[in-house]
């Protein structure tokens, strides 16, 4: 039975948030191996081959950033949820454009961590090709993308997208749970070389939230992380 | 900056001197007498070194003072004749007076930065106080039950550990936005540091503040009224995210038989006017205009001063949007209740 349960490994050098990460963990039947150094990490990363990566940022020999660089570099698809005390946007727009699958910033509740470990451990089961664990349609709530035949509606009511707009909800559908950086929402929709930046996205957001409906407050499919991206919610 | 300075110093030099020396001119026409023409120039030299920085300009003034008066009010007239005694004690008593003054100015000048930071000091103090006591009021609970837990885990019920531990959680929630308030006020920093200003979708920032307060306050419903149009508006938006949620939990605990609360955004010329009012108890007279800064003016925190999470979330406020080059304000309404109101300026 062990050997059903993903396994986590948490690197973080404060060991009082080690200990509580890794009882709320063992609690919920994952099974955790811990490390206090960058270094260490990427060792028993390759030694135990773990599900999934809980990430510190601020580890005393190295930079965590240096750990999901030398991951990523290794073409280690693994994901990696970072935690951040830092409270600048930059430094998680950068951990996510490295490779990080998610950042929660500390301090955080234990729903909050359960609940993007869950999603990070499911995203990475489908990141092969989503689509088509979704039976060729994506639900969320009344949301439903059917991708063969490219319409979107609300509670059966079809909604009009242009080109654009269809791009950017698809995108965040495949990546349901996921925060998405700005830069490559860009990347993905509008291609590598566009300068058109953040501005055109936003402004094709704010349309996309109009159509469907969505007001202030009312969080039922998009998630604003303000100044980082957006997140399609996942349940 | 300093080019600024100095060419506002030399204008002002050139063009005391040259009024005075017509002034001279006409005064002479009209009085028949050069008594006053020494006098009148060692105003100008009073003037030029209280009104300029440091002692250049001061000491240029009067060496010019002396050759103007040499030149055009003593004999030989319009000529120069450096070197009788009477030009150079007239010299040396001009100079004097420049240095004189230019050292009494900069004394004051001195003294009155002195003051500032010496001002700023015990505001600094005041907040470290203020905070450090209402830190231990919360860590005292977290020390004492979990202590309380650990010492009698067999005899304590269930129920009162669970009663324990909640309050724990409690007060560790009000810990994490003390210091999310103290968080923000470091990287407002310095008054010289510019804050790193991001274009922000208003609509997207609303909804982030709204997502965030429900999570703290899941019962109370915000009545949001924003333009139906696209709004950017450059700006911190970590920073002003923790105003609005400041503000609308100022509501929250401290607005007495609120049953409404608004969030409206309105859009003017080349300003976005932000206003969250409620329908409550409204602010006590005394306390108005104290209400941003009550906090940090406190010299002696009340012996409870418990919760006074209130006083520091609105400074920080003020401090934000002071910091955003804009100003709060907080009033009451007609209809009952208080207002707090601020504007950003739009992108342009």
């Amino acid at each position: 039975m062990n050997n059903n349960r993903y396994k986590i490994l948490v690197i973080e050098d404060e060991s009082n948030i080690r200990s509580f990460a890794k009882a709320i963990l063992e609690a919920n039947q994952y099974q955790v191996i811990t490390s206090d150094t960058c270094q260490n990490g990427i060792m028993m990363f390759s030694s135990h081959r773990p599900d999934l990566v809980l990430l510190d940022l601020g580890l005393p020999d190295r930079d965590g950033l240096e750990f999901i660089r030398t991951i990523r570099s290794l073409q280690e698809a693994t994901p990696i949820l970072v935690l951040s005390a830092r409270t600048g946007e930059t430094d998680k727009v950068e951990a996510l454009d490295l490779g990080a699958n998610d950042y929660i910033t500390k301090p955080f509740g234990t729903a909050e961590l359960l609940a993007r470990v869950r999603v990070a451990l499911r995203v990475s089961q489908y990141s092969g090709n989503p689509s088509l664990s979704l039976d060729g349609k994506f639900f969320l709530h009344d949301l439903m993308i059917d991708y063969d035949r490219r319409i979107v509606s609300i509670s059966g009511n079809e909604i009009k997208l242009t080109q654009t707009e269809y791009n950017i909800l698809v995108l965040l559908a495949k990546h349901t749970g996921k925060v998405l950086t700005y830069a490559f929402i860009i990347r993905e929709v509008w291609g590598p070389s566009d300068d058109g930046g953040v501005k055109k996205l936003q402004v094709n957001m704010a349309n996309l939230r109009k159509k469907m409906g969505i007001k202030p407050g009312d969080n039922r499919y998009i998630i604003n992380e303000l100044g980082v991206g957006y997140r399609m919610c996942e349940e | 900056m300093n080019n600024t300075h100095k060419v506002r110093d030399a204008f002002f030099t050139f063009s005391t001197l040259i009024i005075l020396l017509f002034f001279n001119i006409w005064m002479q026409e009209i009085f028949d007498t050069k008594t006053l023409i020494p006098m009148i120039f060692v105003l100008g030299v009073f003037l030029v070194s209280l009104k300029t920085q440091g002692y250049f300009w001061g000491i240029t003034a009067s060496l010019l003072s002396v050759l103007a008066v040499n030149y055009a009010f003593t004999y030989p007239y319009y000529a120069f004749d450096l070197i009788s005694p009477e030009c150079v004690a007239s010299a040396v008593v001009m100079l004097l007076v420049a240095i004189l003054t230019g050292t009494l100015t900069t004394q004051i000048k001195r003294q009155e930065k002195i003051k500032a930071e010496t001002e700023k000091e015990r505001m600094r103090a005041n907040l470290l106080r203020a905070v450090s006591h209402d830190l231990r009021t919360p860590l005292t609970t977290i020390y004492g039950s979990c202590s309380a837990i650990i010492e009698n885990y067999d005899t304590l019920h269930k129920a009162q550990q669970l009663k324990l531990l909640g309050e724990i959680r409690q007060d560790s929630e009000w810990l994490i936005r003390m210091v999310e308030n103290l968080l923000s006020v470091t990287r407002i920093g310095g008054k010289n540091v510019e804050i790193s200003k991001l274009p922000t979708v208003l609509e997207e920032l609303i909804d982030a503040v709204l997502v965030k307060f429900h999570k703290r306050c899941p019962d109370q419903q915000v009545q949001v009224d924003i333009p139906e149009d696209f709004i950017s508006i450059p700006m911190d938006a970590m920073l002003i995210e923790q105003v609005l949620i400041n503000i609308l939990e100022n509501a929250v605990d401290h607005a007495k038989g609120m049953t409404e609360l608004k969030l409206t955004v309105t859009t003017e010329n080349a300003l976005a006017l932000f206003c969250i009012s409620d329908n409550g108890c409204g602010i006590a007279a005394d306390r108005i205009d104290r209400i941003f800064t009550g906090y940090l003016d406190q010299e002696i925190v009340p012996a409870d001063g418990r919760r006074s999470n209130m006083g520091i979330g609105l400074s920080v406020c003020a401090a934000i949007i002071k910091a955003h080059g804009s100003e709060i304000h907080a009033g009451n309404n007609e209809t009952g209740g208080a207002s707090f109101y601020f504007s950003l300026e739009l992108e342009s």
